[in-house]
């Protein structure tokens, strides 16, 4: 059976109604959203009660997050004063827009959702804040599906969707302790997991305008990165509307980022 | 020219204990360096004369660099300098006459200073950690997967990784082995193979139990105060 | 002018507008960025340096921003009233070279169009936030605040160094060109600082208001001049 997974809408409407009708279009019952609902975009009600309304398992991103704990949640810096000034700029206008029912929903968020083997979270089982990159290194990114106690990790965060596959591992490894010396050592055999990152339907990444999302095929395990085009100019109309910096529609309609990842990516919080 | 390490660890107040470390390290040659990794203070005894001994090292003790530890956490979390934060995990484990009996037995005079302390050392390309870099109260030892050990090393993109918490001694090498990693994305397929770095955690112990390491040669020695008497003239010293 | 044995002198002139086209104000930009290039550089346009123009191995570079192309090559192209103007210095060039036209000037260096706007700013004694400045140039160059034909400015970095930075519609990547002198870690720097943008429906508003985000406070300038202070100190020899 199929099912489609979605994540970073990032208030963007006109974007997360074009991903949803893609996946009834291919009769898709089961959605998971990896969260950060809203952020920079101009319709966070409008985009959580569209979740609410279709009641789709969601876990809470790391914007979710920041706005019910507030700013100080994370201590993770911006890559630039620019960045810091625009987010938080966003930051308070989310805040000031979002009822307080919605603000109650992102709270009851979890932090992470689990079906089976298969384990849905933002950033990484560690932290909502966590880039899970598809460069990172292989043994730490094996580590984290397999101390999740998970086949398949999907995950959000980054804006790049990918399906990374880490198979044929083993560590070798050589014992000495204070009894004896050394001895002749052991190998593990490590199993062969998956992460699964699916993109961003509201500001995406990849060097396009169009919103991506995966499905994954529980039979066979097959995961596919899905492309959607949406009418950008509504969005970027409702940026303007709504008094938010026109720069952020210019971004997005030019396939830019709203503000640049953060340079250390592999940053954990220290909360 | 032998460059040592001494590692010290889990003293929780016993002056006794690491005034026979301190004259071990005085007969041994080559130890350049002491580092305590933290579980200075604990709730079974006074502390407060351990603690000045460490600020203020005696005429010939080899200067100790002291980092912070799990009971150090949990009674700075209880003083009030973690935040919001509490005693909460010390509260869990063994109640609350342990969290009473170890605010006694630090006098408040002793807390900025332990607040001043760092969580760990990066020296060469060794990481000194009470726990390990993912928390102060990570539990590493010869039994932990060898995945985890490797995440925990490849965190702070260090060789060697010298870890308290446990309170064993041990070092466990990371000898060889590999991974294959495939990424599909929009642009297409890659592959790649990655091999497991030479790497190693090192458990110090904890009290009487110390740890040498030969900077140079990569060689680790578990020792007990008071038992270098007994070994003079043979061995490494 | 690295290859002329003697002194060099420079002067800008301020053109004459037309229909629909806006000079952009002379900021100083160039002549800064040449006398940082050119420590013996003679100013021209300061009297006190006039009379050093009839020296004998004197080489003087005069620019003249002019929107079309002379109807005659050489001198006899020259617009009468710059020829006055020149001649009230007593300035009489020897050559009259212009951009697009004549081959020993860059083409690419060159733009026509039928309207264009002007956008300057000072930006004296602001320090810049690097990254930002990354990201707000690159904005800029990229047409989100309008089309940009050409941009050229000076702008200060926490370090002390001051850049050069150019761009023109035409060329495939900005120019960023480090200048000689660095301020000390002192406060704010004194040295010459500004932007200039020609384009098409500039907003100078969101500009300037973009700018301020990226600017450095005093207290994060003091943070970043620091360390910098004391490495200074570490430096100097104890005697």
């Amino acid at each position: 059976m199929n099912h489609a997974i979605i994540s970073c809408l990032l208030a963007n409407l006109p974007a997360a109604e074009a991903v949803l009708n893609d996946i009834d279009r291919q009769g898709i019952d089961t959605i998971t959203c990896l969260g950060d609902l809203v952020g920079y975009g101009p319709q966070p009600n409008e985009v959580v009660e569209l979740i609410r309304k279709r009641g789709i398992a969601t876990c809470q991103g790391c914007w979710d997050e920041d706005i019910i704990d507030g700013l100080n949640a994370c201590e993770c810096s911006y890559p630039s004063q620019l960045a810091e000034r625009r987010g938080h700029l966003a930051h308070q206008w989310t805040d000031d827009q979002l009822t307080d029912e919605n603000k109650s929903f992102l709270a009851s968020l979890p932090t992470s959702l689990r079906r089976d083997r298969l384990l849905f979270v933002h950033g990484s089982p560690n932290s909502q804040h966590e880039y899970l990159l598809p460069n990172m290194d292989a043994f730490a990114a094996l580590e984290r599906v397999e101390t999740a106690g998970a086949d398949i990790l999907f995950c959000g965060h980054t804006h790049q969707p990918y399906v990374r596959e880490l198979r044929d591992g083993s560590i070798r490894v050589r014992l000495q302790n204070a009894d004896h010396d050394c001895d002749q050592g052991e190998e593990l055999t490590l199993p062969m997991r998956k992460i699964v990152n699916a993109g961003s339907v509201g500001e995406p990444r990849h060097g396009s305008t169009n919103a991506t999302y995966v499905i994954h095929n529980d039979a066979t395990d097959e995961v596919e990165i899905k492309e959607v085009a949406y009418d950008v100019g509504r969005t970027c109309q409702a940026i303007v509307e709504a008094g938010l910096p026109k720069v952020f529609a210019w971004r997005l309609s030019h396939g830019f980022e709203f503000a640049e990842q953060a340079e250390d990516a592999s940053h954990v919080c220290e909360r | 020219m032998i460059e040592r390490w001494a590692l010290v660890s889990g003293l929780r107040g016993d002056l006794e204990t690491y005034d026979l470390i301190q004259r071990d390290l005085k007969k041994t040659r080559g130890v350049t360096a002491l580092f305590v990794l933290g579980d200075l203070v604990g709730p079974e005894r006074n502390c407060d004369a351990l603690l000045d001994r460490l600020k203020n090292p005696h005429r010939g003790d080899l200067k100790p660099d002291c980092i912070y530890g799990w009971w150090e956490e949990q009674l700075l979390a209880e003083r009030g300098f973690r935040g919001e934060r509490k005693a909460d995990a010390l509260r869990l484990s063994q109640g609350e006459d342990a969290v009473s009996a170890l605010l006694n037995t630090v006098n408040p005079s002793h807390l900025k200073w332990l607040a001043s302390l760092q969580f760990g050392f990066i020296e060469l390309d060794c990481a000194l950690i009470h726990g390990s870099s993912s928390d102060v109260g990570d539990n590493l030892t010869s039994e932990t997967s060898p995945l985890i050990l490797l995440d925990r090393l490849t965190r702070l993109n260090v060789n060697r990784l010298f870890t308290a918490r446990s309170t064993k001694q041990f070092h466990l090498e990371l000898t060889g082995g590999g991974i294959n990693s495939q990424v599909k994305d929009l642009n297409g397929k890659r592959e790649q193979q990655q091999e497991v770095p030479k790497r190693s955690v090192i458990g110090i112990g904890a009290g009487l139990n110390y740890t040498l390491y030969d900077v140079g040669s990569d060689k680790t020695h578990f020792l007990t105060a008071g038992r270098q008497t007994k070994t003079k003239g043979m061995g490494f010293i | 002018m690295r290859s002329h044995q003697g002194k060099c002198g420079y002067l800008r002139l301020d053109g004459y507008p037309s229909n629909g086209l806006e000079q952009a104000s002379d900021s100083g930009i160039d002549k800064a960025f040449l006398k940082d290039q050119f420590p013996e550089l003679i100013d021209l346009s300061d009297s006190h340096h006039a009379s050093r123009s009839q020296q004998g191995d004197l080489l003087t570079l005069i620019e003249l921003p002019q929107f079309q192309a002379p109807q005659h090559a050489g001198l006899t192209g020259m617009d009468p009233r710059v020829k006055n103007q020149l001649e009230a210095l007593q300035l009489h060039p020897d050559r009259h070279l212009h951009f697009g036209r004549d081959p020993e000037l860059p083409n690419k260096d060159t733009l026509e169009f039928k309207k264009l706007e002007s956008f300057s700013l000072s930006l004296n004694a602001s320090v810049w936030d690097p990254p930002s400045l990354n990201t707000l140039w690159f904005e800029l160059v990229n047409g989100a605040y309008g089309d940009v034909y050409r941009a050229k400015a000076l702008m200060n970095l926490p370090d002390g160094r001051s850049m050069f930075f150019n761009w023109i519609v035409s060329q495939e990547s900005s120019q960023f060109l480090p200048l000689e002198e660095i301020s000390a870690p002192n406060g704010r720097p004194a040295s010459l600082s500004e932007l200039i943008v020609q384009g098409k429906h500039l907003d100078g508003l969101r500009i300037q208001s973009t700018i301020d985000l990226c600017l450095l406070n005093d207290a994060v300038l003091e943070m970043h001049q620091m360390p910098l202070r004391d490495r200074q100190k570490e430096a100097i020899p104890s005697t």
